[in-house]
Parts: structure tokens; sequence; C-alpha cells
């Protein structure tokens, strides 16, 4: 009898490049077939590699019974490809693995949920598409309700839910799913704050009955408390194993200086940025950042040649893409005639007003036909907002102005509310 | 909290190898045995949403057979004076229009449930064969209530039932086995190339035609009855009325024809299944 609740060797999945050649119709693949056959044999086996990308490539790790380990990476690192392996939805193209015990995964909640049913036959439905008997869910299904907070609501056919109590009721039935080994990607961060502590208090709860937790996340914070143990994987593989601290370190200090995936021009870009800090307003490097907090970023540059009237941008974007602002020195009324050699720009900005997340700073330059001419990452960051703490309270927050004017005979009690 | 809570976990002893292949022949029915709580929970989801929020409800099950039926006693049995082999026609025409809607139903829901179901694809596992299982079970109520208007219309017509009866089930079962081996070939297909959903109707409005629904096997000439039972549903539709009707002789070589046919297709389909069964979540 192992003590081993997941062991991987070798593990490895390649996915086929999403490029214009993609067929979608047959019309399209008879086509390209045609065109295949009159290609040597040397075309044709360049032009299937250059189609094929690793999502994950040699993934080698033991996971002992009762560990939690995080999963850390940018977007694209193969993070998610490496649950959907182990969760065996999709099947790894090289190397094993061995699961010992019985598997939940929670990639997304609420996958199943059909929309003409009722909150009660959805509990079964969801339950038994994460794996659980009738029986299971029969016993459990008052918990379950309880849990949900939306008991009233329980006979009501979801579509006429609001996405808050769809979130609950899903979220309600997979925390009741009681697996030996759970995979979790990135659910924790639903519902409002009293639900996510309720959510992250059932996390524990599992991990104090011994359960194994593979936990993928953004949320440098909830990594900390939940993980003893990361694994940080970069385009791919595996480049650390170990320490939650000493990963979460490696993990902000690497890939500060990359180019950003969207801007593969093949050209060699006329300016480059050599150094991208991300300073406290002491001048400091960190990485995590108050809200409220201005940033300072320090960029050093070296450009090929002459570079007349660049516009330079600094972007910040959360984790999943969304764009949350951004700072140009054109818009912001600095005017460069020209950039030559090395040089160091520093932008200090206004107090940054984003709620708890992990965020990217991206440099963008534009010449002076607004052409865009480099385009890199400058570094990933978190801001730590102390009450909002997931995208559910939105991007921004600044305090807002309240006033109560209350019914006439209690007008007296709440008198300072009023003007 | 419950005392439950503070004892040790008792681990499964459930392992999982997980591997980048299989043999060909490595069907692992084992696996949809073990999901068979899911297969029901699927089919009783497809049920229960069958005919919300229409007005009519099940009603549809019987207007879509009823209204076809009298289209074609008009054109066929009253224009076209098509035989019926000695039965009124458009109880002949129902006979046939019954299996046929359901099987007609049943390929359609198979051969497209996987990508409706895209979601559950990508982010669940379970096995795949689940999903055609389930979806050629559900047309099966609409059958059922069909068939009441059958009766009503056999004693309207003064016919009674046999205990030929009892082999409309088994007839069913041997429909549903096709419908399952097209969907088996066709529902792989489908989540690569989405051409099978365009495709289909008038793939279906074509096999109408070659099927003894509107006219009788008698109406072909008797050289090529050999060729023309090569369509499995002829031997099933043909079937189906003698089971009903109680009238003639039951075509021994249509009926055995299909299932050869089937037997092929099915084994073939499962094999093709398993195998493309393992991308579905990466290109669907």
């Amino acid at each position: 009898m192992t003590e081993l609740a997941i062991t991987a060797r070798g593990l490895g999945k390649r996915y086929r490049r999403l490029t214009r050649q993609r067929h979608d119709s047959v019309r399209d693949i008879i086509g390209a077939s045609v065109a295949g056959m009159f290609a040597s044999n040397k075309v044709r086996e360049a032009k299937r590699e250059r189609e094929m990308f690793w999502a994950l490539k040699d993934a080698d790790f033991d996971i002992e019974r009762g560990e939690n380990v995080g999963i850390i990476g940018l977007n694209g690192a193969g993070k998610s490809t490496l649950l959907k392996i182990l969760s065996r939805i999709t099947t790894p193209t090289t190397g094993t693995a061995q699961i010992n015990g019985r598997l939940g995964a929670l990639l997304e909640v609420g996958t199943g949920f059909h929309h003409e049913l009722t909150g009660r036959e959805n509990v079964y439905l969801y339950g038994s598409i994460l794996g659980m008997t009738r029986q299971e869910v029969a016993a459990k299904y008052d918990a379950i309700v309880d849990f949900s907070e939306i008991e009233e609501f329980i006979d009501t056919p979801v579509k006429r839910y609001s996405s808050g109590m769809y979130v609950r009721l899903a979220f309600a039935v997979a925390a009741h799913l009681d697996p030996d080994i759970l995979l979790l990607d990135e659910v924790l961060a639903v519902g409002d704050f009293a639900f996510q502590r309720k959510c992250m208090n059932f996390a524990r709860e599992l991990e104090r009955k011994g359960a194994t937790i593979l936990f993928v996340s953004h949320n440098m914070f909830s990594i900390k408390t939940m993980c003893q143990r990361v694994i940080y994987l970069k385009k791919g593989q595996i480049v650390f194993d170990g320490p939650t601290n000493e990963g979460l370190k490696l993990y902000e200090d690497d890939s500060r200086l990359e180019d950003v995936v969207w801007f593969r021009d093949g050209a060699e870009a006329p300016i480059k940025f050599t150094d991208v800090v991300l300073a406290n307003e002491r001048g400091t490097p960190v990485s995590v950042f108050d809200f409220g907090e201005p940033m300072t970023v320090k960029l050093r540059y070296k450009v090929d040649g002459r570079l007349e009237r660049p516009d330079i941008r600094v972007g910040f974007e959360r984790h999943d893409d969304v764009a949350c602002a951004t700072f140009s020195t054109s818009s912001d009324g600095v005017d460069i005639p020209y950039l030559e050699g090395e040089g160091e720009i520093e932008l200090r900005t206004p107090p940054i007003k984003l709620v708890s997340d992990l965020y990217t700073a991206n440099i963008v330059v534009r010449d002076a036909r607004a052409t865009i001419v480099a385009a890199q990452i400058g570094g990933h960051f978190h801001v730590r907002h102390p009450v909002f703490t997931n995208p559910a309270y939105g991007l921004y927050h600044e305090p807002g102005e309240w006033r109560l004017s209350a019914a006439a005979e209690r007008r007296d009690e709440v008198k300072h509310g009023a003007r | 909290m419950s005392v439950e809570a503070y004892l040790p976990r008792v681990h499964s002893q459930e392992v999982t190898e997980i591997r980048p292949d299989r043999g060909w022949l490595d069907l692992d029915l084992g696996a949809v045995w073990r999901f068979r709580e899911l297969l029901v929970v699927l089919m009783m989801r497809d049920i229960q949403v069958l005919y919300k929020q229409a007005l009519l409800g099940a009603g549809w099950a019987i207007l879509q057979p009823v209204f076809a039926v009298t289209i074609f006693t008009i054109v066929f049995g009253y224009f076209a004076r098509m035989p019926s082999e000695g039965v009124p026609y458009p109880l002949f025409a129902f006979a046939g229009v019954l299996p046929w809607t359901y099987f007609a139903e049943a390929v359609r829901r198979s051969a497209t449930g996987l990508v409706t179901d895209s979601e559950l694809i990508r982010k669940i596992y379970f096995p795949r064969l689940i999903m055609p299982l389930a979806n050629v079970v559900t047309p099966l109520v609409d059958f059922c209530i069909a068939f009441f208007i059958l009766l009503i219309l056999m004693a309207f017509y003064g016919m009674a039932p046999s205990w030929k009866f009892l082999l409309v089930p088994p007839l069913m079962v041997v429909s549903a086995l096709l419908a399952l081996s097209i969907g088996l070939w066709l529902a792989p297909i489908n989540v690569r190339f989405r051409d099978i959903k365009h495709t289909l109707p008038f793939m279906i409005q074509i096999w109408m035609y070659a099927s003894p629904i509107v006219y009788p096997l008698s109406m072909v000439p008797e050289q090529w009855q050999w060729a023309y039972s090569l369509n499995p549903m002829v031997g099933v539709i043909e079937g189906f009325r003698w089971a009903v009707f109680n009238q003639g002789e039951p075509n021994f070589m249509a009926l055995g024809m299909s299932g050869v046919i089937i037997l092929v297709l099915l084994v073939s389909g499962l094999i093709f299944f398993r195998r493309m069964e393992r991308s579905f979540a990466d290109v669907i």
C-alpha cells in the first residue's frame, strides 16, 4: 500500500498550434491534403514539427497523501493542461501517471448545470457529473442546500438565478464531493467575501481530513495560506518543485522581461528594454503593492539607431488579460523628440486603486506613425486590498460617499447622516 | 460538526492509471458500467428538459407524427393511391412513421450530442460513450407517447392487437442499436467537423424515402429487394408493421440483413469512437 496520492512520470502533452491552416471544414482539409501530397517527406516533417508545440513536457513528480500543492505559472505555462491530464479529460502524449484514491476535479464551477432545471434537480445532476452516487447526493442534500444559502429558490429553474446564486449552489455541491484527491482550478475565487471565507474553511476542513489538494491559482495569497509546496511551471516544464516561499519568490523574480505573446514581429525591434524595475515610493523593488500605494516603474532601454517621436506606454493587465490602465507619454503630455543609444525612463504612477489580484506591467512603444515597434512584458505584481480580495468586487475601487435618509419617525436618529 | 469529520480519512482503494495510448480493441466498457449512474442522470435530464417551456408540452410528441401521417395520407394514400397491404393507409403510414421518427431523432441526437454538451466534454471526465447512449434513449419517450395514438387509431379502424405486440420492444432495441452505431460514427466526426450537423437533415430525409414508410416493401421490384434490404431500417419497419398488424409473413431476409449490418456498424463504431474519444476535449 503506497503512501503516494499521485505519481507522474514524463507526462507530456503536445498540441497542434492554432495557425491559419486550421481546418474547420471538410473542404479545407481536402484542399490542404492535396497540397500536402505534392510536398516532399522532409518538408512535411518540418511543417509538422512547426505546427506542434508542447503544452506540457517531461513532468515528473510525486505527491504524498495529505499534501497540498500549489501549481503556479503564467498563462499558457501548462497548469490547466496538467490538471486536465490528471483528471483524465484529455490523454497525455507521453508519460504515465498513477492516481491512488478517488479523484475529484473542479476545473470550473457549475459546468453541467442545466438552465431549464430547478436548483434541486441540478443538485442531483451536478453531483452525478462530479462523480457522486445518487444515494450520496441524497444523503448530503440538506447540507448542500444549507451551505448554498439559497433554500427559498431551490425549486426555481436556475436560469432565473443571479450569477452569484448559481455559483453558490454549484460550489455547495462541489464542496460536498469529499474526494481523496481534489484538483482545484482557481474556483475558490467566487462569491462574496463571507461565502469565500466559507469556501476556504471547507478546503481547510478537507485538508484536515487528510485529503490531497492540487491547487492552481494566480492568487499568491491563497497559495500561501493553503499550500506548503508549489510546483512552478514555465513554458510547459517544471522549473521548481519545493517550499512555497522559495517557489513564489522564483516565480516573481522570473520572467520579468519577455516579449508579449501577441508581439512576434520577425524583425528586430528598434528599441529593447534591458531592465524593468517595479518599485515602491522609496525606490525599493517590490512585487506586492498595497492598495493606494503609488508605483515607480524604471525602464532601461537600448535603441538601435534613432527612434523618432516615440510614444512609450506602460499598461497594467490583470492575469486574465483584462487591460486595467495605461500610462502613455504622449497622452500624459510628455514629448520625446527622439531616443538614441541607452538610457533610463522613470514613470511614477498615481496611487494604485486596483483590487487584490495578480497584474502584469506591459511596455509598448509606438513610433511616429503610431505603429507598434516593441512590446514587452515588464514584470508581474500583486496588489493587496484589505477587503476586496477577488474579481467579484470588480477591478477598481475608490471609496464612495454615502448618505442615508430614513423614514420620517426615525429621522432624528440618523440626523448626522443627512445634510 | 459531525463526529466523522474528526475521524482519519479512509482512502478509497481506487487506482487510476493514466497513459497515452490504448490498444485498438480496448473498449473499456467496464468504465461505462461504473458510470451507469451518470448515464441514468443524463437520460433523466434530457427527458426532463424535453418539453420544458413549450406550450403544448408532450403534445408535440403526438402532433409531429400525426401531421406527417396526415400529409402522407393525402399525398400518397389519396392522390397517388399507394397500396398499403390491406391495412387502411393512415394506419399503414403511422406504423412506418412511428419507428422512423424515433430512429431519425435518435441519430440526430447521438450525432450532435457531444457538441451540444461540449462544456461537459471540456471540463469533466466521464466515459464519452455515455453521451450517445443517453441520446438514443431519450426519444423513446416520444415513441411511447405516440404509440398510444397508434393504439387508438387501431381501435378506431377496428383492429385488435395480437401477441405479436410483444415483439415491439425488441424491435425498438434493434433500431436503438442501429441509431447508436450510426451515432458512434458520426459523433466523433461532428466533434471535428461541424459539417455533419448541416448534412444530417437531408441525409435523414433521403434515408426516409429509401425506407418502406410511405410505400410497402412489395412495391420494390423483386430482383432488387435484396439490395433494398441493405438498408437496415427496412427490416425494422417491416418487422414493426408485421408485429403490430399481425398480417403477412415476417421478412426474415430483411431482418437478418439488418442484424448483420447493425452488428458490423456497432462494433466498428465502438472501436472508432474509443479511438477518437481521446482527443475530444482538445478539438471540440
